[in-house]
């Protein structure tokens, strides 16, 4: 426990003092920022439909999904491809800590910066509260999703780092990985078989979220996403002791 | 202390490392010696638990490295490494990376306290401690990995060429810090530099294509490798009495059957006495008992070869075309 807490630390401050991460604060903040002048700019305009701002944020437009998938490429595409390349992962994995504890701790890091990512955006949620009154529930909802699917992209991003050396493979792999698992839901109506239809229908993360802006909370769809992030962090113990046997 | 049993590795279809076993004795400092290539770095490797061998085990204490239970990963407190590579993480400071290390092996902060300012004396790191470690000399980076490594106080101590790559001012102050550290830590070090085992090291394994070639003090190799001449016997066919009837001829000092052909049952391995040539008597005997002879080669020791390789500035440009006649010698 103490290793993976030991990990854990030395991965949020690597984040916090490369610049990689910083431009990547930047972008997010710059886009988010925005993005969210402009849903606010256009519901502003009479001839706009009723709308409220943070549905539109959160679900119903492909800017949160770039975003996400962005996030989940970049944030991860380091994290143990990085060891496996200047070989710090020898001294790593001789110390008296298991891949498991390895993994864990890299993940957490990855997923406390990526909640810190978003932590600018309640600003929005203030602003929108100062000149209008809001309903809680769907906010809580949207960020229950951001956090649920971005812990499921960033468990797939770890995944990737641990299978090359190479943080650019890395990357892509990634983002491939997440382009699919985004968009398979999406074929939902591109198939005519009943059962394909029904899991790629569950599998809909465009869905989810847009459900999740508009407050409503499905448990098996963060059973999906729990049970998304255990196997592939399983995967990436795997692989990382894989590693040692090659 | 830690012993190594019949380690084997294989990467595909190279083997690596073939069959080394050897035992390191509390307090002992013990060196690998081998030209590059030899297997060195895969059997640290193996030993300190970071690659699991094909076959065979290692022990620490008594307690297996790879028996894949939560106990194979708590006995690597026992165990402090500096790879080869000495990979740091350049953003880190000195400090910072050392109370790391510190906290991946389970220490408290009252312990860390204790240990980190020692450690850094030891090392000689006390004016860097706050230095970016990106920013460091070799020399200091080195001795950043030897710090980690000894912080948590382990009971081995295990360096894979801690000297590579360093200076010549760097080289006598990484010894000067080995020798300290020898004696209080159970210590195994590799290198490719003959006289740097003189120095440091009570025992030497000479590895040489994965295999052991020797084992000994460095005097008693120096004194096995004077003059020692092997001669290559082949019979057409095996016979009776063929081993015992060599060994009784002058100046041999042992017989056996070539190990690395085993397909050739009429093969042996004459070890000669210094000074000594037993070709003619062979070839006497030979015809005297009627036995075919169809081959009949001096070979060199392959302890010499490895010797040859090593006393060579870096063992690559010795590189000889591959002789059939590698003597596994038997430990001394």
């Amino acid at each position: 426990m103490s290793g993976a807490l030991a990990v854990f630390g030395r991965e949020l401050r690597a984040y916090f003092f490369s610049p990689l991460a910083y431009v990547i604060l930047t972008f997010f903040v710059l886009v988010q920022g925005w993005y969210f002048a402009m849903i606010v700019a256009f519901l502003a305009d009479p001839r706009a439909a009723a709308g409220r701002p943070l549905e539109l944020f959160f679900g119903q437009t492909i800017f949160t999904w770039l975003v996400l998938i962005f996030a989940g490429t970049f944030l991860t595409m380091r994290l143990i491809s990085e060891e496996l390349r200047s070989g710090t992962i020898e001294t790593l994995l001789t110390s008296p800590i298991s891949e498991t504890q390895v993994v864990a701790g890299k993940y957490l890091a990855s997923l406390t910066f990526y909640l810190f990512l978003w932590a600018p955006t309640l600003v929005y949620v203030a602003i929108v509260r100062w000149f209008t009154p809001v309903d809680w529930g769907p906010i809580a909802a949207s960020y229950l999703g951001i956090g649920g699917i971005g812990a499921l992209f960033l468990a797939v991003g770890v995944f990737a780092s641990a299978t090359s050396k190479n943080q650019m493979v890395a990357a892509v792999v990634t983002f491939f990985c997440l382009l699919v698992l985004f968009s398979c839901g999406l074929l939902e109506n591109l198939v005519n078989g009943e059962t394909a239809k029904k899991v790629l229908g569950q599998m809909n993360l465009w869905q989810h979220m847009d459900d999740f802006s508009k407050g409503i909370v499905d448990t098996r769809r963060l059973v999906y996403y729990a049970s998304g992030v255990g196997f592939f962090l399983f995967l990436t113990s795997r692989a990382l002791a894989a590693k040692k046997w090659r | 202390m830690i012993e190594a049993h019949d380690l084997t590795r294989k990467f595909g279809d190279f083997t690596a490392v073939a069959g080394v076993s050897f035992s390191l004795q509390e307090g002992e400092i013990v060196g690998i010696l081998g030209p590059n290539g030899a297997g060195k770095t895969t059997t640290i490797r193996m030993l300190t638990g970071f690659l699991p061998p094909s076959s065979g085990r290692v022990t620490l204490g008594g307690r297996d490295l790879f028996s894949g239970t939560p106990d194979a990963v708590a006995v690597r407190r026992d165990l402090g490494y500096l790879p080869e590579s000495v990979a740091l993480y350049p953003e880190m400071r000195v400090e910072e990376y050392l109370s790391y290390r510190a906290r991946l092996e389970g220490m408290d902060r009252t312990a860390l306290r204790r240990r980190l300012g020692e450690a850094l004396e030891r090392c000689l790191l006390s004016d860097v401690r706050r230095q970016v470690i990106g920013t460091l000399s070799k020399g200091y980076r080195q001795r950043v990995g030897l710090a980690g490594a000894i912080l948590h106080d382990p009971k081995v101590l295990v360096l894979d060429e801690p000297t590579v790559g360093l200076d010549p001012k760097q080289i006598v102050a990484i010894r000067e810090l080995i020798r300290e550290l020898g004696r209080k830590h159970t210590l195994l070090l590799s290198t490719h530099i003959l006289p740097e085992v003189e120095l440091l090291c009570g025992r030497v394994l000479i590895l040489d294509r994965g295999r052991i070639v020797a084992e000994g003090s460095p005097d008693q190799l120096r004194e096995r490798l004077q003059g020692q001449v092997a001669v290559a016997v082949e019979f057409e066919s095996a016979g009776d009495g063929m081993a015992e009837a060599l060994a009784q001829i002058d100046g041999v000092r042992g017989v056996r059957p070539d190990a690395d052909r085993p397909d050739r049952p009429g093969r042996f391995v004459v070890e000669a006495a210094p000074g000594a040539d037993p070709r003619a008597a062979i070839f006497r005997l030979a015809v005297e008992r009627s036995w075919t002879l169809v081959e009949l080669a001096s070979a060199r020791v392959s302890l010499e070869d490895v010797f040859v390789r090593l006393t060579t500035s870096d063992g690559r440009d010795a590189e000889q075309p591959d002789s059939e006649h590698e003597l596994a010698g038997e430990a001394a």
